[in-house]
C-alpha cells in the first residue's frame, strides 16, 4: 500500500533523502540570500546604517562613532575588494557608498549602469555646493560616452597631480645635481638622466633608487603619458588603444628605457613595499613619482619634511605641459544601494566636513572643495614652498579621459604579462606596442560588447 | 483446559503469522531508526556539499558557458565558445605545463623530505618531541605569512639571502624573477614538508616492530629493511600524500602570494615561471573579469585533476601494500 511508504517508521530512502538535502539546501541558499539583502535595508533619514566599502584608512573608527554622534547614522564598514563588491552588486545588495578611482572606476561603473546620478542630491545640498567643486570632481562625471562631462556619479575626497614628483635633496647633494626647478619641468628624458646619476649600486643590489616613475597605474601613467607628448592613447571613441602612433610610442619607449635602465621599481625590478612610501621615507629613493598626497607621510618626520621637495610634471622634449590627476580616489553610490536618503548623508559629511576638513590639514592630498583649500599645511617653510609649486602646477591640470570598456586593473595586468620581455631587451618596443594593441584592444571589444 | 479451550491450528498459525509480522516490524522500525540517524548525522555534511560545492560548481558550469563578466548587463550564452578557447590558448597550455612540471618536481621532493625528517624524529633522539614541533611548526604558519616571509627574505635589494651571499662577495641574485622564481617556489614548498612529516610518522609508527627485528635477524643492513618492509607498509599512506599532493600543487596560489605587486592587477606580475594554470585562472576571473572563461578553465582543470587522479590510481594497484587481515575482511 502507498501508505505505507508515507509510514513514520518507513526507512527514508537513498533518493527521497537526497531530494530532501537538495530541497534543504535550496531553501538554506534563499535564506542565506534574504540575508544578504538584508545589508542596509530600511528607509531614510536618521538612525540608520550605512553600509560603506572602504579602504582601511579612509573612514577611521573614532570618524565612525563620530558620524554616529553627529547624524545618528551608524556606518558599516565594508573592506574594499572589487570581487566582493561585484558580488554585492550581482546579488541585489550592493553597499550604499564605494570607493573607487575616479579616473578610471567611475566610466566603467557608469556605462554599466549600476551608479547612481547623483546631480538630484548635488542640487539640493547645502554643505556640497556645484560652485565650491574643485574641477578635478568632472572626473566623477560621464554622459555615458565622455568622462568629464554629463551627471555626477561620485566625488573625490582630494586629488593630486599624479606625475609630480617628490626628490630628496641630500641625494641631490649627494650626487652633485642641480635641485629640479620649482616652476618649469624637466623632460622625462632630463628626469631619466638625474636618476641614472643619482642611482646607488654594491654587489649587483640597489641600494638608493634614482627615481621611481610608476604612475598611479600602468594605464592611466601611459595615457596621461601620451596626452604629454601630444596625442592620445585611446581612439575617439575609447574602443580601442594604440601604441603604435609616434606619441603612444614615445612614451611605451621612455617607460621601458627607465625599467630597462632599473633605476627605479618596475615590473622587472620590484619594490617589496609595494609603494614608494616606506622606501623614500628610509632615504632609499631619491625621487618619487607621487603627487602632492604623499605630503601626508613626509610632513610628520620632521627630517624627511626638510630635505623632500615637490617638483613639477615632467613633459616630454617639444611636448605640451599637462599635469593630470590618474586618481581622484572617491565614493559612488550604486544605483540598487537601499539607503540612499542616509547614505548622501554621509556623503555631505565625508566630502564636506570634519573628515573632509581633517584630510586637508594632514596634507593628504588637496581638497575637492575650493573653500577647503585655506586649510591645507602652510605652517613650516617647507609646507610653504611645498604649497607654492602645487598652487602652480593647478594652472596645468588636465583631464585625460578613460575607456568605459575595460577596469584599469585588466589594461595593467595584460601590460604586466606582456611588458617585462621589453623592460629584459628579450624583444623591440614596437613587438611589445603590436602585441599590446592586440591584447588590450580584445579586451576592450570584449567589455563593448557588453556594455552595448 | 479443554480441547475446546487449545488453540485451533488455524488460531496458532495466526498468532505465529502475527508474531513473525511484529517481529519483522520490530526489524524495520529498528532499520528505520538506524537510517534515520544514519542520515540525520550525515545530512549536516550532504547538506553543506550541496550547498557549498555542488551549487557552486553548476553555477560555475553554467557560467562557463556564457561571457559573464560579474557586472555588464549585455552577457550572452556562447556555448563552447569558452573551452573552444581555451583549446587555442598558448597561455593555457603553456601554464597547464609548468603546473604539471612543478606538481612532478613538488610532489616527490616534499615526499621525500618529509619521509626523510619523519625517519629522522621516528629515531630515539634526545628531545624528539622538540625536533617534531620545530620541523612541523613551518606548516602552521598561513601560506599568506609564508609568502611575505619568503618575499622579503628573497627580496634582491634588501633580502637577508642576498645579504649573506654579498657578505662573502658574492653578487645579489634576483631571486624573485626569472629564471630563479621557480627555485624560490619549491623552497616554500620544502620549507613546509612538515605537514608530509607528520602523516609519514604516523604511518612509521604503524609499522609493526617484529618486522624489522625478524629482518635484522636474518641479517638484513637497515637500508634493505627500510626498502623491503617499511616502504611496502607506507605504500598507501604515500599513495595518499602523491594524490594530495598533486591535487595541492596543481591548485597552488604560492606564486601570487610572491608576486611584486599585491594589487589585482599584479597576478600578472608573477614570473612566466611560477604562472601556473591557477594564475591563468586567478588572472581570467579577478584582473580581467572573464568569469565565463574563467570558469570553463576550472572545469577543465577539475576533469584533468579526475582522470590523473584515477590514473595514478591504476597504476599504483600492484604497488600499494594494504596491511589488512583477510580472515578480518572474509567476516
Amino acid at each position: 500500500m502507498h501508505t505505507d511508504a508515507t509510514r513514520a517508521g518507513v526507512p527514508l530512502g537513498r533518493r527521497r533523502f537526497l531530494a530532501l538535502s537538495a530541497g534543504g539546501a535550496i531553501a538554506g541558499a534563499a535564506a542565506l540570500s534574504g540575508c544578504a539583502m538584508q545589508v542596509s535595508s530600511g528607509v531614510s533619514g536618521s538612525g540608520e546604517t550605512v553600509t560603506v566599502m572602504v579602504n582601511s584608512g579612509d573612514i577611521l573608527p573614532e570618524q565612525v562613532q563620530q558620524a554616529q554622534k553627529a547624524l545618528g547614522i551608524k556606518i558599516a564598514l565594508v573592506k574594499y575588494d572589487i570581487t566582493k563588491l561585484i558580488a554585492m552588486l550581482t546579488s541585489g545588495s550592493p553597499p550604499d557608498l564605494v570607493r573607487g578611482v575616479g579616473a578610471v572606476d567611475l566610466p566603467f561603473f557608469a556605462a554599466r549602469d549600476v551608479a547612481e546620478n547623483l546631480d538630484p542630491y548635488f542640487a539640493r545640498s547645502s554643505v556640497l555646493k556645484l560652485d565650491d567643486l574643485d574641477p578635478v570632481n568632472d572626473l566623477w562625471r560621464y554622459d555615458g560616452r565622455t568622462q568629464g562631462k554629463g551627471p555626477r556619479y561620485g566625488m573625490a575626497k582630494d586629488f593630486s597631480q599624479d606625475s609630480m614628483y617628490w626628490y630628496n635633496t641630500a641625494a641631490f647633494d649627494k650626487g652633485g645635481l642641480d635641485y629640479p626647478s620649482e616652476t618649469e619641468p624637466v623632460t622625462y628624458e632630463e628626469w631619466l638622466d638625474d636618476a641614472k646619476r643619482l642611482v646607488q649600486r654594491k654587489s649587483g643590489q640597489t641600494t638608493v633608487f634614482g627615481g621611481s616613475f610608476n604612475g598611479l597605474t600602468r594605464a592611466t601613467l601611459l595615457a596621461t603619458m601620451t596626452a604629454s607628448a601630444g596625442g592620445s592613447l585611446f581612439s575617439d571613441d575609447f574602443s580601442r588603444v594604440d601604441f603604435t602612433t609616434p606619441e603612444a610610442r614615445k612614451a611605451l619607449t621612455w617607460y621601458v628605457d627607465y625599467a630597462k635602465t632599473k633605476v627605479g621599481p618596475s615590473l622587472i625590478q620590484p619594490d617589496p613595499n609595494g609603494w614608494d612610501g616606506p622606501t623614500y621615507q628610509a632615504g632609499r629613493m631619491a625621487m618619487s613619482n607621487s603627487g602632492y598626497w604623499m605630503g601626508g607621510m613626509i610632513y610628520p618626520d620632521k627630517k624627511l619634511a626638510q630635505v623632500s621637495r615637490l617638483a613639477p610634471a615632467p613633459l616630454f622634449a617639444g611636448g605640451r605641459r599637462i599635469s593630470a590627476c590618474q586618481g581622484g580616489t572617491g565614493l559612488w553610490m550604486p544605483r540598487g544601494a537601499k539607503n540612499k536618503d542616509a547614505a548622501w548623508r554621509v556623503f555631505e559629511w565625508f566630502f564636506g566636513e570634519e573628515p573632509a576638513k581633517a584630510r586637508a590639514s594632514g596634507g593628504w592630498g588637496i581638497p575637492s572643495l575650493k573653500s577647503l583649500r585655506s586649510l591645507m599645511p602652510a605652517q613650516e617653510d617647507y609646507q610653504k614652498r611645498v604649497l607654492r609649486v602645487q598652487e602652480e602646477e593647478l594652472k596645468h591640470f588636465s583631464v585625460v579621459s578613460f575607456t568605459p570598456y575595460s577596469r584599469a586593473d585588466a589594461i595593467d595586468a595584460l601590460f604586466n604579462q606582456i611588458a617585462p620581455a621589453a623592460m629584459n631587451g628579450q624583444i623591440s618596443v614596437d613587438t611589445l606596442a603590436g602585441r599590446l594593441n592586440s591584447a588590450i584592444n580584445e579586451q576592450l571589444k570584449r567589455g563593448k560588447e557588453q556594455v552595448g | 483446559m479443554t480441547v475446546d479451550q487449545l488453540p485451533s491450528r488455524t488460531d496458532r498459525f495466526a498468532a505465529g503469522r502475527a508474531r513473525a509480522t511484529g517481529a519483522r516490524r520490530s526489524r524495520a522500525s529498528m532499520t528505520a531508526r538506524r537510517h534515520r540517524a544514519f542520515y540525520l548525522f550525515t545530512s549536516p555534511w550532504i547538506i553543506g556539499f550541496l550547498l557549498l560545492t555542488v551549487t557552486p560548481m553548476a553555477y560555475a558550469l553554467w557560467l562557463s558557458f556564457t561571457t559573464f563578466d560579474g557586472i555588464s548587463p549585455n552577457w550572452k550564452y556562447v556555448g563552447l565558445g569558452n573551452y573552444r578557447e581555451l583549446l587555442n590558448d598558448p597561455v593555457t597550455w603553456d601554464s597547464l605545463g609548468r603546473a604539471g612540471l612543478f606538481a612532478v618536481t613538488s610532489v616527490p621532493l616534499s615526499i621525500l623530505a618529509g619521509l626523510g625528517l619523519a625517519v629522522l624524529v621516528n629515531r630515539p633522539l634526545k628531545a624528539r618531541g622538540l625536533f617534531r614541533t620545530l620541523l612541523y611548526l613551518p606548516a602552521v604558519v598561513p601560506p599568506v605569512g609564508a609568502g611575505l616571509a619568503f618575499k622579503l627574505l628573497f627580496d634582491q635589494n634588501s633580502g637577508a639571502s642576498n645579504g649573506v651571499l654579498t657578505f662573502f662577495g658574492i653578487d645579489a641574485v634576483p631571486w624573485l624573477a626569472d629564471p630563479y622564481a621557480r627555485y624560490v617556489l619549491l623552497m616554500t614548498v620544502l620549507w613546509a614538508a612538515g605537514n608530509v612529516m607528520i602523516i609519514s610518522l604516523a604511518g612509521l609508527q604503524d609499522v609493526p616492530k617484529e618486522l624489522h627485528e625478524a629482518a635484522r635477524i636474518d641479517g638484513a643492513s637497515s637500508w634493505r629493511t627500510f626498502r623491503s618492509i617499511t616502504v611496502p607498509l607506507l605504500s598507501p599512506v604515500l599513495l595518499f600524500q602523491t594524490v594530495t599532493g598533486m591535487i595541492a600543487s596543481v591548485q597552488t596560489i604560492m606564486p601570487l602570494l610572491l608576486a611584486p605587486l599585491g594589487d589585482t592587477s599584479g597576478i600578472t606580475t608573477v614570473p612566466q615561471s611560477n604562472y601556473l594554470y591557477m594564475m591563468h585562472v586567478f588572472a581570467q576571473y579577478f584582473a580581467l573579469g572573464r568569469y565565463g572563461y574563467a570558469s570553463a578553465l576550472l572545469w577543465v582543470l577539475f576533469v584533468l585533476i579526475l582522470v590523473v587522479t584515477g590514473l595514478i590510481f591504476k597504476f599504483t594497484s600492484g604497488a600499494v601494500f594494504y596491511n589488512v587481515d583477510p580472515e578480518a575482511k572474509k567476516k
